[in-house]
C-alpha cells in the first residue's frame, strides 16, 4: 500500500537528483580550496539520502488514501486570486489589486454579501494606504491613478 | 551593571516604550488569534520597522515574540484553541478550570507565571549573553562550522517529528541558501537568469509564506467555528490555595524553559511540553492532571516564556538563531545595517544593552496589559475568519513586497505558501528549513574557509579544542537520536508531535 512518506521521500529524492542535474556547471574545487558546486551537491546527495530513508521506512506513516483533500479548493482559490492580485500589482498599485483582492476573496470565495465585501475590501484599503503612506512613511506601490 | 543602566536610560526614552507597548500589544493579539503564529507576525511588520531606528525597531518586534507567548494562553483557557503551538498544553488543565467557573484564575496564573519566567529569562540574559559574546570572540572558521553542525543535530534531535524528517527539512533549507551569487568564486547558483535570484533567497518571503500564507491555505475558513467565552474581571484572582500551588511549577518551570530555550529547535513548545510531564510527575495529585489542576497551567505557561527569552542568548551572544522568529530578528539587525555577533555587546552596547532592558519593561507592560484587558482581547476573536484571512494575505503580499520592493520576492512566497501547504499536507515541520536557509551561507563560509585556511585538511575540526568538544556532542546527540527511535518508545518527541497535529488539525 503507497504511504505518505513513500511520496514525500520519492519527491525529495527525485528534488535531490535534479539539484545535482542542476549544478553540472558548478565547480567542485578540490578540499583545499572548494568551489562554489561542493555544498549545492554535498547536499543533494544528503537530501536524496534522507529521502530515500524516509521512504524506506515508511511503513509508520499515514496510508495515502487516507489524506484528506476537503481542503484543497479553498487553497487553490486563495492561491489563485492571490497569483492574479500578485501579478498585477506593479501595473495596477496597491490600492486596486488589493481592494480586488480582497473584494474576490470575501465575495468570491466566501460568497458574502457584494455590498458588505465591497464595503469591507474598500475601507480596509483605505486604512492600510493610510497606515503605510501617512503614519509609517513607508510609500506603497502607486497605480494609474496615483495610488 | 553601568552597562544595565545605560541599557535602562534607551529603554525608558518615551519613544522606545512606545514601540515597546506597541510590540506587546500586537504580540498579544497575534498570540491570541489562531492561525496567525509570531512568526508571521514579526515578518509582515518587518517592514513597518524600515522607518525607525534599529534599537525600536528590535525592541518592537521581540515585544511581538515574547507578547504572543502571552496571549496564546488566553484562547486555550477560555476556548481550548492553542493560539500558539507554545500553549496546546495548557489547553488541558487551563480549559478545564474554564469550565469548572475559574477561567479567571487559570488566565491570572498563566499572565503571572509568564512575567516571572519573563523576568528570570531577562534576568539570566543579561548575565549570561555578554561572558558568552566574550568567549565566542575566540571562535575561527572551525568552530562557527561545529557549533552549526551541533545546532543542526540538536535541533533534528529536539524536533517535534521524526529525525529523518527534520534533517530532510533542514537540508532544503540549506540548499535554498546556496541560491545567489557564491561569494568566495563569484559564480551564479541557480539563478536562472532572473537578476533578483542573484541575492540570494530572502528570510521573509520563505517564512511569511511557509508560515503565514501555508497557514491559511490548511485553513479552510468552514471549519473555523469560534465560540467566546468571556471571563469576568471579579474571577481573576486567584485562591490563596491556588497561588500556593503555582509557585514551584513556575520556579521550575522558569528555569526548564530558560535552559531549553538555548537550544536550536522548537524551544518553546517543548519547554511547556516537558514542564508539563514534570509537574504531573511531581504531583501528589495526578489524578487532578487533565481535570484543571492549576500546576499544569502554571509549569507550562512559564516555560514557554522563559524558553522564549533564553532564545536570545545564543541569537544575541553568537549570533546565531536557535528558531526562524530569532531568525528573522537576526534579519532585522542586518537590515538595519548592524552585525549580529560576539562583537554587538562592545559595538553597539546602545542596542545590546536598550533591548535587553526594555525586555524587563516589556514584561511588566505585558502584565498590565493581559490581565485587565483580558476582556477586550477575547473580542478580537469575534472577527469573523472569512473577513480575517483575506486581510492577512493582503498583509502578506505588502510585508513581503516592501522588504525590498520586489515582486520577485512575492512570487517566492506565494510558491512557499503553496509548499507549506504541501508540507502540512504530509506532516512535514518547515520551522527546519526556515532555520537551515538562514544559517546556511554562515556553514558554508565557515566550512570553505576552514578548509582553505588547512590546506585542505579536513582533521582540522579535531586538532581545535573546542570545534572537537562541540563535534563530539554533536555526534554524541545523533547516536542518542538514533537509539532512540530505534527503540521505538512512545517518548516525550512523540507525544509532543501528537499534541502539535491535534492543534493543527
Amino acid at each position: 500500500m503507497l504511504r505518505t512518506d513513500h511520496v514525500v521521500g520519492g519527491l525529495f529524492v527525485a528534488f535531490g537528483f535534479l539539484i545535482l542535474a542542476l549544478s553540472g556547471d558548478l565547480p567542485l574545487g578540490t578540499l583545499s580550496f572548494p568551489g562554489a558546486g561542493m555544498m549545492p551537491k554535498l547536499l543533494a546527495c544528503l537530501l536524496v539520502m534522507f529521502g530515500l530513508a524516509l521512504a524506506l521506512h515508511a511503513r509508520g506513516s499515514e496510508p495515502l488514501a487516507s489524506l484528506s483533500w476537503r481542503d484543497l479548493p479553498h487553497a487553490v482559490q486563495v492561491a489563485a486570486a492571490t497569483a492574479v492580485a500578485v501579478a498585477f500589482y506593479q501595473s495596477l498599485g496597491f490600492a486596486l489589486s488589493m481592494g480586488l483582492l480582497l473584494f474576490a476573496l470575501t465575495f468570491g470565495v466566501e460568497r458574502r454579501h457584494p455590498v458588505l465585501a465591497a464595503a469591507f475590501s474598500a475601507a480596509v484599503v483605505a486604512m492600510t494606504y493610510l497606515l503605510f503612506a501617512v503614519a509609517l512613511k513607508t510609500p506603497v506601490e502607486q497605480g494609474p491613478f496615483g495610488f | 551593571m553601568e552597562s544595565l543602566l545605560l541599557g535602562f536610560s534607551v529603554a525608558l526614552q518615551p519613544d522606545v516604550l512606545w514601540y515597546a507597548f506597541l510590540g506587546c500589544l500586537v504580540g498579544t493579539v497575534v498570540g491570541v488569534l489562531p492561525g496567525i503564529g509570531p512568526l508571521s507576525g514579526i515578518s509582515i511588520l518587518l517592514p513597518a520597522t524600515f522607518g525607525l531606528d534599529t534599537t525600536k525597531s528590535v525592541v518592537m518586534l521581540a515585544g511581538i515574540y515574547y507578547g504572543s507567548q502571552y496571549g496564546g494562553s488566553t484562547t486555550s483557557i477560555l476556548m481550548r484553541i492553542p493560539g500558539e503551538a507554545s500553549s496546546v498544553m495548557t489547553c488541558i488543565d487551563g480549559y478545564a478550570m474554564a469550565q469548572k467557573g475559574r477561567a479567571g484564575a487559570a488566565l491570572c496564573i498563566a499572565a503571572v507565571g509568564s512575567w516571572i519566567a519573563g523576568t528570570f529569562g531577562v534576568v539570566m540574559l543579561t548575565l549570561i549573553a555578554p561572558p558568552l559574546a566574550d568567549f565566542a570572540l575566540r571562535f575561527g572558521p572551525p568552530e562557527y562550522a561545529a557549533l552549526l553542525v551541533l545546532g543542526l543535530i540538536l535541533l533534528a534531535y529536539m524536533s517535534s517529528t521524526s529525525l529523518t524528517r527534520t534533517l530532510l527539512m533542514a537540508c532544503v533549507g540549506l540548499l535554498l541558501g546556496t541560491i545567489g551569487i557564491d561569494n568566495m568564486t563569484g559564480h551564479f547558483r541557480y539563478s536562472f537568469d532572473i537578476a533578483e535570484l542573484g541575492d540570494g533567497i530572502g528570510i521573509v518571503p520563505v517564512a511569511v509564506g511557509l508560515f503565514g500564507l501555508g497557514e491559511i491555505l490548511s485553513t479552510p475558513s468552514a471549519t473555523v467555528v469560534r465560540d467566546v467565552m468571556a471571563p469576568r474581571l471579579r474571577e481573576l484572582l486567584p485562591s490563596r490555595r491556588e497561588w500556593r500551588q503555582s509557585a514551584l511549577p513556575i520556579a521550575r518551570g522558569s528555569v526548564l524553559g530558560f535552559l531549553i530555550g538555548l537550544t536550536p529547535g522548537s524551544a518553546h513548545i517543548i519547554s511547556s511540553f516537558l514542564s508539563y510531564a514534570v509537574e504531573r510527575r511531581l504531583s501528589k495529585h495526578p489524578e487532578e492532571f487533565g481535570k484543571g489542576a492549576i500546576a499544569g497551567v502554571a509549569g507550562p505557561e512559564s516555560a514557554n516564556n522563559a524558553a522564549s527569552t533564553g532564545a536570545f542568548v545564543p541569537m544575541l551572544a553568537l549570533g546565531l538563531p536557535t528558531g526562524p522568529i530569532t531568525a528573522v530578528l537576526l534579519a532585522a539587525l542586518m537590515i538595519h545595517g548592524v552585525a549580529p555577533g560576539p562583537t554587538l555587546v562592545n559595538e553597539h552596547p546602545d542596542i545590546f544593552w536598550g533591548f535587553v532592558a526594555s525586555m524587563y519593561v516589556g514584561n511588566l507592560m505585558l502584565l498590565a496589559l493581559n490581565l485587565p484587558l483580558v476582556g477586550i482581547f477575547v473580542n478580537v476573536l469575534r472577527i469573523p475568519y472569512t473577513y480575517l484571512y483575506p486581510l492577512v494575505v493582503m498583509f502578506c503580499i505588502i510585508g513581503v513586497y516592501e522588504v525590498s520592493h520586489s515582486i520577485v520576492d512575492v512570487w517566492i512566497m506565494l510558491i512557499m505558501g503553496i509548499f507549506g501547504y504541501g508540507l502540512r499536507k504530509f506532516g512535514l515541520d518547515p520551522a527546519p528549513l526556515v532555520l537551515g536557509l538562514v544559517i546556511s551561507p554562515i556553514l558554508e563560509m565557515s566550512l570553505r574557509q576552514s578548509l582553505i585556511m588547512s590546506n585542505g585538511n579536513w582533521t582540522i575540526f579535531f586538532q581545535r579544542p573546542i570545534a572537537l568538544a562541540l563535534l563530539a556532542a554533536a555526534t554524541a546527540m545523533l547516536v542518542l537520536a538514533v537509539l532512540s527511535v530505534q527503540r521505538q518508545r512512545k517518548d516525550w518527541r512523540r507525544q509532543l508531535a501528537e499534541a502539535e497535529a491535534g492543534d493543527s488539525a
